[in-house]
């Protein structure tokens, strides 16, 4: 007994260290996987009220440049408007179904904390639960691939950045729609890499990168970015670095896309596996 | 002692507010990401026994998790550099060692003495942090790059700060 308060009273000070370090790893342990960023969240509450001050002074900043931008977001929607209507005048359907050939569901949301210089960067949006966000939706900014939605509360949600090595997104080359698996490689936030397209595939610099869809997440043909670099990567495989379209840095007005029919596809795909 | 417990307060209460407010939002580049808090644990009295240099590491760091999102990165890495004061203090002590009841200060200890003992401490604070942070050792020389490059902002923001604590 002695010797063991002996040895207490000795390595007192290793012991307080150990004890703060294990409390401290098992925090690290718990939030680093995709999942649980839910802890993110909760712990978010907390701080949400002085981050939305700070967002306030910074969106005030920069009325003008979100002014423009949301208008010329509102011409092309025009356009677009124009088009469809024209050519939705000549089918027949129903009129009391709305939603007979409406995939996706828009709602638009602001950016509330983001960051780009970490390792794994995440942001928030000031929608949640309440305003029917889920987990799992597409968070777009003008047409170009944002994020994903992995965690909400009643009125925030959190969204796995693009620049997040977890976060993997299918993608093709638009010219010739050859697909491969597109990540950030955690260097620049301006760009990121495209891996397994064959080498025989024609790659230009300046091509156009666009999601295919086949995640049930993204609506197929937003665009990713363009192709900046490539070279070749082992033997089989070009790695190619794309210029992103998003400028993370500005994110601030962003559209989280549901998609309504995604529980079908998913449970007619479990079929065949 | 409520003198100095107040003025600590201050200077705790100050750093953070600095850290949170303003260099968590400065996205300079992926590679510069200053860390100024740590100056907390630097300035605390060199007599300061051990278990409460930890706890208050421990509470700092934890703060700082909290406003960045990142539980357990800041803390660990922070309780890590308030152990290892004591031996870096040891490390760099001056020839005829410290004065008793005396804060380890530019002022009192000189430039040199407190760069290097600062530069210890944000080296391995940052050291700790980052590959914490990328959580593997495989973009090794990449991740040395950012300690080195976020270490030289921290100390010159650490340096601005005591010259102007010497100059009041």
């Amino acid at each position: 007994m002695r010797n063991l308060l002996n040895f207490l009273a000795r390595y007192n000070n290793l012991i307080i260290f150990l004890i703060l370090e294990g409390i401290a790893f098992y925090l690290l342990s718990t939030r680093n996987s995709y999942h649980n960023s839910r802890l993110v969240n909760g712990v978010r509450g907390i701080t949400h009220g002085i981050e939305e001050k700070i967002n306030n002074t910074k969106s005030y900043l920069s009325l003008h440049e979100i002014n423009e931008n949301l208008a010329a977001e509102n011409v092309a929607l025009r356009n677009l408007l124009a088009k469809l209507s024209r050519r939705e005048s000549s089918l027949f359907f129903s009129i009391d179904d709305s939603s007979h050939k409406q995939q996706y569901l828009h709602s638009s949301a602001e950016v509330i904390e983001n960051s780009i210089n970490k390792q794994k960067n995440f942001f928030t949006l000031n929608k949640g639960e309440s305003q029917g966000i889920k987990v799992n939706m597409a968070v777009i900014s003008a047409y170009s691939v944002a994020g994903v939605i992995v965690g909400c509360s009643g009125n925030y949600s959190v969204a796995m950045s693009l620049l997040n090595p977890d976060f993997k997104l299918s993608a093709r080359i638009k010219s010739n729609g050859y697909f491969g698996s597109l990540s950030w490689d955690g260097r620049d936030y301006r760009y990121a890499i495209l891996s397994d397209i064959p080498q025989h595939v024609l790659v230009n610099v300046g091509d156009t990168i666009e999601t295919t869809g086949y995640s049930a997440i993204f609506p197929e043909g937003a665009i990713v970015g363009t192709v900046s670099d490539y070279e070749k990567f082992g033997g089989d495989f070009y790695k190619i670095t794309i210029l992103l379209s998003t400028d993370f840095k500005k994110l601030h007005f962003v559209d989280v896309i549901g998609n309504m029919k995604k529980t079908e596809q998913l449970e007619l795909e479990k079929l065949f596996r | 002692m409520i003198n100095s417990i107040l003025r600590f307060g201050l200077i705790f209460i100050l750093l953070i507010l600095m850290q949170v407010l303003l260099l968590n939002n400065i996205q300079f580049s992926g590679y510069i990401n200053p860390y100024v808090y740590i100056m907390f644990i630097l300035l605390l009295p060199i007599e300061i026994p051990s278990w409460l240099l930890l706890l208050l590491s421990f509470a700092t760091g934890l703060i700082i998790d909290f406003f960045s999102g990142s539980p357990g990165m800041h803390t660990s890495a922070t309780v890590l550099a308030g152990f290892v004061r004591p031996y870096i203090l040891r490390i760099v002590s001056p020839k005829d060692g410290y004065e008793s009841g005396s804060d380890p200060s530019m002022m009192i200890y000189g430039f040199r003495w407190f760069f290097l003992y600062a530069l210890l401490m944000v080296l391995v604070h940052h050291t700790t942090l980052f590959y914490l942070e990328i959580f593997r050792f495989a973009d090794f020389f990449r991740t040395i790059l950012r300690v080195l490059l976020s270490t030289m902002f921290s100390m010159t923001f650490i340096l601005l700060i005591e010259f102007y604590r010497r100059g009041k």
